[in-house]
């Protein structure tokens, strides 16, 4: 793995900073929801003071706390904004509850619903009855059989009993059975109680209209079928008539009066039915086109939020529970088809120490969205170009830092150059940091090999310089012995030891022979001379010189003047004749081959001999090096190839050893430059 | 009277050796081992030969010292610098200082007493009158065998002893290539390769500089060498 990719990996771990302000901002999300749940709570608090002081304007008829119970035909009265139309549709009442179901002991069914404005009672009834019966003329209630819808009023005098048919659908108006003048029953109209019979293909709707001074707490209501299909509701008599629950007329002004903008405020009795309602909320974001993406990931998870379900009539949710248990309770919920976030505070109103309703206020926490979206908005903004900047500046800085590593690795890796001289300088060495002192170190390491290297290169010629006083003493030693007059056995050893010394005499020529080869350069002078001519009159010297050999010679048609030292480019060619020449298997060849190439002369010499390892083929030309066996006693201190690459380059050439592609033997290169 | 020669070396193994071969040849010898002895010997007498190594103890570069202060005692005197360098720097300082020869330690003591024999001649030739029946001529060349003295078209061209021998050995057969081996035993010298090149080399610039279109020696790359006239 890459530095620059180590760093990059450093790097991101300042994403710790945006956790780190995600966490902040929960926090403040936190505090905030909690002040406005204080302050929303606070509010219904005061709200639910300022209603229990006026019971009269809250509550009707403060003294019923019985629960509601529909099933007990308990009838809800929506308060009706508007006066709807009496033509037996219900659509103008807008209200989204449906009519609830009457009770009924066959298959004949109604629903019924009631709403009222500042004047009037209205009732809806809806009866499934296809087959209309009509009332007939001079209707005698007690026999004639007809579809009729029996209604029964507990008015302040006592309850009176109304019943609704008619000849034809359309407006009526309620019918009452009296006692006559005559005593006799007598049926008489109510014109103040109106109603519509509107026939459908179901059944047929009646919308009724009652003056509320009509109505008192209670009322019984029930469809009859005029062919005895049975019928649903309560029966006037019936002890389970239906009581009426009111939202109090003038409440959703006077709650209209302590709401802020954007609250809802609604007020129920005991038994969560509302009273009154005020008040919107407002979603500001409504138009939320764009979402902000990170709010998923950030924002409080609502999904374990419990889902508000309003129902129209009442309330319901926790809030709502436990103010009418006496304690005011927040609560924040979803709501809504979109499930918008809303916080509900609810108080009870307790009356002379008696708990009588509460009041919910609902607030929408889009607002609260919005500040915590802002505030986020900002921090995610800054942190993210602070994580950005500092991974960019991290991977920047790395790969600085990756450049000058390689550049003084590369730097390192040409250090030892295939010529075996070492450069010194190493880049970055000036700066002041780690790595400049690397190189630096680099380059004390260079400089002591470089130390080494060259006494290691001068090592011989000063060991030929050194040994040759004492093994002259050796020689002129033997030489006086000798002329001293020996017997034949002494004379014998004399021979021997004479033999040695000259062996001895030979390695240190050897020894020295590179070192006089790098003064004789120095002092080379460099003259024109026949290339060629050189060649052939050389190879026809180690035709005689080596006889066991057998070369073969090509040479180019022209003469090949070229500008240099003749007698070092002999040398130069001796060297690597005696190389072949040592390497060369008995049978096989060995070939000295001179072209004039494009812009130099290529002298080879080719042997049919083993091939060199790839990895040596560099280091052939260094100094002291030195692989093979020597199949002769001629000592080999790896110099020849060494004098070779020093006449080569003298002379501005290159010397290159390489096997021949066909595996046969091994081709030595040299390539000098024309004129 | 026995010739009298002069060692000065400073190694006493090897001067002592030198002194007994020599003295085996009826040389007379005195030994020195530094050069303020040998020099304070000379001021009171010169020796008929002087031979010396270049670094004489402390001093590495005292033979060369030596050999100026004895030139500038007597022209005549046959100089022998012997010495373990072998830089061809060394033999050219030497004989520009007027030394007559310049041997490595090489050299064996037969070859050694062979030059001091063949010095110790030409001092006796030169004091006798002219004996034309040594004298080769090869065109513009004259040797005088037993002087040894070179001329080029009449001018004097000053050998060493080794370089002499060399000229001798190729224009004693014109035409003829020597090689290496070849000129070494006329030289009475074992030398390497190189030195045999840098002896050529040198003489060529002597003759040069008596006529700059000398060329008579010629190079047989790989062989040798040979005269052409």
């Amino acid at each position: 793995v890459s530095i620059r990719l180590q760093l990059l990996i450093v790097a991101l771990t300042t994403l710790v900073l945006p956790w780190a302000g995600c966490q902040y901002a929960r926090e403040l999300e936190s505090a905030l929801r909690n002040s406005q749940e204080q302050s929303l709570l606070a509010g219904a608090g005061i709200i639910a003071n300022a209603l229990s002081a006026q019971p009269q304007r809250v509550f009707h008829d403060s003294g019923d706390s019985q629960a509601f119970a529909a099933a007990a035909g308990d009838l809800y009265v929506y308060p009706l904004v508007t006066q709807p139309l009496l033509d037996g549709y219900r659509e103008d009442w807008d209200i989204p509850a449906d009519p609830a179901p009457l009770p009924t002991a066959s298959k004949y069914r109604a629903r019924l619903q009631a709403g009222s404005t500042e004047r009037f009672l209205y009732l809806y009834l809806e009866v499934d009855d296809a087959h209309f019966m009509p009332e007939p003329h001079d209707v005698n209630p007690g026999k004639d059989r007809f579809d009729r819808v029996n209604l029964t009023l507990q008015g302040p005098a006592g309850p009176t009993s109304y019943f609704f048919g008619t000849t034809a659908p359309g407006l009526i108006a309620a019918q009452s059975v009296a006692k006559g003048d005559d005593g006799a029953d007598q049926v008489v109209t109510e014109p103040r109680i109106q109603a519509f019979w509107l026939q459908t293909a179901a059944g047929y709707h009646l919308e009724i209209r009652i003056p509320l001074s009509f109505v008192g707490q209670r009322l019984w209501i029930e469809a009859l079928d005029g062919r005895g299909g049975g019928q649903a509701g309560f029966a006037p008599d019936s002890p389970r008539g239906g009581r009426l629950f009111f939202a109090t007329a003038g409440l959703n002004a006077l709650l209209q009066t302590y709401i802020r903008e954007g609250t809802r405020a609604t007020v129920v009795d005991a038994n969560a039915l509302k009273l009154g309602t005020a008040g919107n909320i407002v979603t500001q974001n409504a138009d939320e086109a764009e979402p902000i993406w990170y709010r998923y990931f950030l924002g409080v998870d609502t999904s374990e939020m419990p889902l508000l379900v309003s129902s129209p009539d009442r309330l319901s949710g926790d809030s709502i529970r436990e103010a009418l248990k006496g304690t005011a309770h927040a609560q924040w919920v979803l709501s809504g088809s979109r499930h918008a976030l809303l916080l509900t505070a609810a108080a009870p109103i307790v009356i002379d120490g008696q708990l009588h309703g509460a009041v919910l206020l609902e607030q929408a926490a889009d607002q609260l969205l919005a500040l915590r979206d802002r505030a986020l908005t900002r921090l995610f903004n800054l942190t993210l170009i602070a994580t950005a900047s500092a991974v960019i500046i991290m991977f920047a800085f790395a790969t600085w830092i990756s450049v000058r590593i390689g550049r003084l690795r590369a730097a390192a890796d040409l250090a030892v150059g295939n010529d075996g001289k070492i450069r010194l300088s190493m880049p970055e060495s000036s700066s002041a940091d780690e790595i400049g002192a690397l190189s630096r170190g680099f380059e004390r390491l260079l400089a002591r090999l470089n130390e080494h290297t060259q006494y290691l290169r001068t090592l011989g010629g000063k060991l030929s310089h050194e040994l040759r006083t004492p093994l002259t003493i050796v020689r002129s030693s033997l030489d006086n012995l000798e002329s001293e007059g020996l017997r034949g056995d002494q004379l014998r050893y004399i021979t021997r030891a004479r033999e040695g010394t000259q062996r001895l005499q030979s390695i240190l020529s050897a020894l020295g022979a590179a070192a006089r080869v790098e003064e004789s350069i120095k002092q080379s002078e460099r003259a024109s001379f026949d290339l060629r001519d050189l060649v052939n009159s050389a190879v026809a010297a180690y035709r005689d010189g080596f006889p066991g050999a057998r070369f073969l010679l090509e040479l180019p048609e022209n003469p090949c003047f070229a500008l240099g030292a003749p007698d070092l480019l002999v040398q130069l060619l001796d060297k690597l004749v005696e190389n072949a020449v040592d390497f060369c298997p008995p049978g096989g060849a060995i070939t000295v081959r001179l072209e004039r190439a494009e812009a130099s002369y290529l002298l080879q010499v080719a042997n049919d001999g083993p091939l060199i390892p790839e990895a040596l083929t560099g280091r052939l030309f260094e100094s002291l090096f030195e692989q093979r066996q020597g199949k002769d006693d001629k000592p080999h201190f790896g110099l020849g190839l060494y004098i070779v690459r020093l006449v080569a380059e003298f002379h501005g050439g290159t010397a290159v050893a390489a096997n021949r592609e066909d595996g046969s033997g091994v081709v030595f290169s040299i390539a000098l430059p024309l004129i | 009277m026995k010739k009298q020669i002069a060692i000065v070396e400073d190694e006493p193994a090897l001067r002592e050796n030198y002194a007994a071969a020599l003295s085996r040849h009826g040389y007379s010898i005195k030994a020195y081992g530094n050069r303020q002895t040998a020099m304070q010997a000379f001021n009171v007498r010169l020796p008929d030969l002087a031979i010396i190594d270049i670094s004489l103890e402390d001093e590495a570069e005292g033979g060369f010292d030596l050999c100026r202060d004895l030139r500038a005692l007597s022209a005549e005197l046959p100089i022998i610098f012997l010495t373990a360098r072998d830089s061809e720097l060394d033999a050219v300082s030497g004989l520009r200082l007027g030394a007559d020869d310049f041997l490595t330690k090489d050299v064996s003591l037969p070859h050694l007493a062979a030059r001091v024999a063949a010095l110790f001649r030409r001092i006796d030739a030169l004091r006798r009158p002219d004996n034309a029946a040594e004298i080769v001529r090869r065109g513009a060349l004259s040797i005088d065998g037993e002087k040894m003295q070179t001329t080029w078209n009449g001018s004097a061209v000053t050998l060493s002893l080794t370089e002499f021998w060399i000229v001798h050995a190729l224009a004693r057969n014109p035409g003829h290539v020597k090689n290496r081996q070849q000129l070494m035993d006329a030289a009475n010298v074992v030398l390497d390769d190189n030195t045999i090149t840098s002896h050529i080399k040198r003489v060529r610039r002597k003759f040069q500089q008596v006529d700059p279109a000398f060329d008579a020696i010629q190079t047989v790359y790989g062989m040798g060498y040979r005269w052409v006239e």
